[in-house]
């Protein structure tokens, strides 16, 4: 019991990619396992992937980020409407501006003194109201053909937009396996009052997770608008469900101080393969929801029994000595 | 949650025992103990101050009972979610319930059932989805807000299935005069069910011991077990009238219009949050009570009744509402670290 739930928290998204692979190759093999299929599911998680790379790291140092999904639109909406100011600063003002909910949800936590997902909780209703006050509940549409470069075009065979995933990849695989600001996240979620005793900074070490987790929410938006050359009030909406259905996959823990971007990847794989797989096979819109509700139930009870027989151990390793 | 620690400020009408005032004679109360905990009392007064010098038609009575009739929805929703934070648990999944109830009740209705069948079977779905709820997070210890958020896109596709995407018609006349009649010729029965409810719950959680047991369950899980409180019942209990309440709001709802779809709840599992602990109820459990999120429920409404007045655009209510949440949540804060 005890290994196959360590079995299913630590390799659960591997596992899945697996599983899904072999289920839609066998069930759909003409559609399915095709170069142009393969090349489409890489360009739909890669939207997807910045954004569950900055939850991952929120839930390393221990907090929750709902306002992902409407700093996400509200990205996408800036980056298509700030246009006529120049593309550069359409894209920099839509990275600024997630940026800045960063900061306020890091400010709230830290310094408010406010529960992770209560306060992102706040942020994501204040955001919401900033998007439908600025796009009036109207969609935008791009005026910079140049724009869709980074959501739409590719190098050979490569989408940009995957390459762009790689590169973050890289660059946070480097901050948190090997940086001592991204080594001091783990310390921060897996206790922190240990870490601070041990001279660790935990507001900024909860500074920055919450400043990276807004601002990939922004380059997700980004890219979301340059794929779609236009943004809605409409885009996000299951963004918050699904960036964390994504990171507990890829094995994090809603008790912080587990995870990886590598194990993110692959998270956002498994449900972009999944996706991609239904729609593939005709499944219903609301069959499709249920699926992912039912994952979503799975994983969050696994996380929660497997973190009490951990602590259930070490109540009884601290017995023995 | 089973190593939490009491603090004493947590604890509801009980004098802090680490500074009491008789004690340390020079300490002068200060002016705004009094109104500690009554945020949004305070709120509310300088609201109906401000409302009343900004429109000439906010004071009347007329615009006052419609501030009342459009909020007592989301306040028969408000009161179950604010049991459920007493016991420091959420409910995500109302705004799914509230569709899924109004959807199975009319179309029992449209199967042959009666007036009350069919109100029953709304009743009934809302309570299995409570049941739901509670066993899915009790048994296992999971997150709540990730539990029911997850049950509510659940219902919401169930809801979608049933209707496959469209709105459903009552049937029966009579139903509507739930949703549309009035007592006295002005006071609409949902203000009625919803006033009755919050003082009969008030009373329910002051004056009787599953009440008390809720406070408990918030506050500290590992006394009330040893005190022998049947704690796992209760807590599944606040559960399933949490969903129920929901439901009964969805049923209402769907006669006010006579017609229901499945998205006819949402944004309410975040406005019911948000009115609870605007009225002060602590979203960490074991503080507040259902009077309060009247006071709660009202601010909402008077804001809202506020910007249209004004004519601000209805799109800017969603960034007031934000605001006001944050700032409520900061005090609360403050408060308990205070």
């Amino acid at each position: 019991m005890k290994r196959l739930l360590g079995l299913l928290e630590n390799h659960s998204a591997a596992l899945l990619v697996f599983g899904l692979v072999i289920a839609f190759g066998s069930s759909a093999p003409a559609t399915f396992l095709t170069g142009s299929n393969f090349e489409n599911i890489a360009r739909q998680i890669s939207l997807d992937a910045p954004m569950v790379f900055g939850q991952m790291v929120v839930l390393i140092a221990g907090g929750i980020d709902i306002s992902v999904g409407s700093t996400m639109a509200m990205a996408a909406s800036l980056a298509i409407g700030l246009q006529p100011y120049g593309t550069p600063v359409a894209v920099l003002g839509a990275l600024g501006f997630g940026l800045g909910v960063g900061i306020v949800n890091g400010l709230l936590v830290t310094k408010g003194k406010i529960v992770a997902f209560v306060a992102t909780l706040g942020t994501m209703s204040l955001v919401r109201g900033l998007l439908l006050t600025y796009t009036g509940q109207a969609s935008l549409v791009g005026i910079d053909p140049a724009f869709t470069f980074w959501g739409d075009g590719q190098i050979g065979p490569v989408p940009v937009s995957f390459l762009v995933v790689l590169a973050m990849l890289l660059g946070l695989y480097a901050l948190l396996g090997h940086l001592r600001q991204g080594r001091n996240l783990y310390a921060i979620g897996g206790n922190k009052d240990a870490a601070f005793l041990g001279g660790v900074s935990v507001n900024k070490g909860l500074m920055l997770a919450f400043m990276l987790s807004g601002l990939m929410a922004a380059v997700s938006g980004v890219l979301v608008a340059s794929r779609l050359n236009s943004a809605s009030v409409q885009l996000g909406a299951d963004a918050p469900l699904m960036s964390i259905s994504a990171a507990l996959i890829g094995g994090a823990s809603l008790f912080g101080g587990k995870g990886s971007i590598i194990a993110a990847f692959f998270g956002v794989l498994a449900l972009g393969i999944l996706n991609n797989g239904m729609n593939l096979l005709g499944v219903p819109t609301y069959t499709q929801i249920a699926v992912r509700a039912l994952i979503l139930i799975t994983i969050v009870v696994i996380d929660a029994l497997a973190t009490r027989l951990r602590r259930a151990e070490l109540d009884n390793a601290r017995i023995l000595e | 949650m089973n190593s939490q620690e009491v603090d004493p400020s947590r604890r509801p009408d009980v004098p802090s025992n680490k500074a009491p005032p008789a004690k340390s004679g020079g300490r002068r109360r200060h002016w705004s103990e009094p109104l500690r905990n009554q945020t949004a009392v305070v709120l509310l007064v300088v609201l109906v101050i401000a409302g009343s010098l900004l429109s000439d038609v906010f004071l009347t009575p007329r615009n006052l009972l419609n501030i009342l009739w459009a909020v007592s929805l989301l306040g028969i929703v408000s009161l179950g979610q604010t049991v459920l934070l007493l016991t420091a648990r959420f409910d995500m999944s109302v705004a799914g319930v509230v569709g899924l109830a109004g959807i199975v009740t009319v179309l029992a209705q449209i199967n042959g059932f009666g007036l009350i069948a069919s109100i029953g079977f709304g009743l009934g779905s809302g309570v299995l989805v409570g049941l739901c709820n509670g066993v899915l997070v009790l048994a296992t210890g999971a997150n709540p807000f990730l539990v029911t958020l997850a049950v509510n896109l659940l219902v919401y596709s169930l809801a979608l299935s049933l209707t496959e995407s469209k709105t459903l018609y009552a049937t029966i006349p009579e139903f509507n005069l739930i949703g549309r009649g009035q007592l006295f010729g002005f006071l609409h029965y949902s203000v009625i069910v919803f006033l009755a409810l919050a003082v009969g719950l008030e009373f329910v959680l002051r004056r009787t011991i599953p009440g008390r047991t809720i406070y408990v369950a918030g506050l500290n899980e590992v006394a009330g077990r040893l005190s022998g409180l049947r704690l796992q019942i209760t807590k599944l209990s606040a559960f399933v009238l949490c969903s129920g309440l929901a439901a009964l709001t969805g049923i209402i709802m769907t006669s006010r219009i006579n017609s229901t779809i499945a998205s006819s709840g949402f944004g309410m599992e975040f406005d019911s949050i948000i009115a609870a602990v605007l009225g002060g109820t602590s979203l960490f459990g074991g503080r507040g009570g259902t009077l309060r999120t009247i006071v709660g429920v009202v601010v909402l409404g008077v804001i809202n009744n506020l910007l249209v007045l004004l004519n601000v655009p209805s799109e800017a209510q969603q960034i007031a509402k934000g605001l006001v949440f944050l700032a409520v949540v900061l005090a609360d804060s403050a408060l308990r670290r205070s």
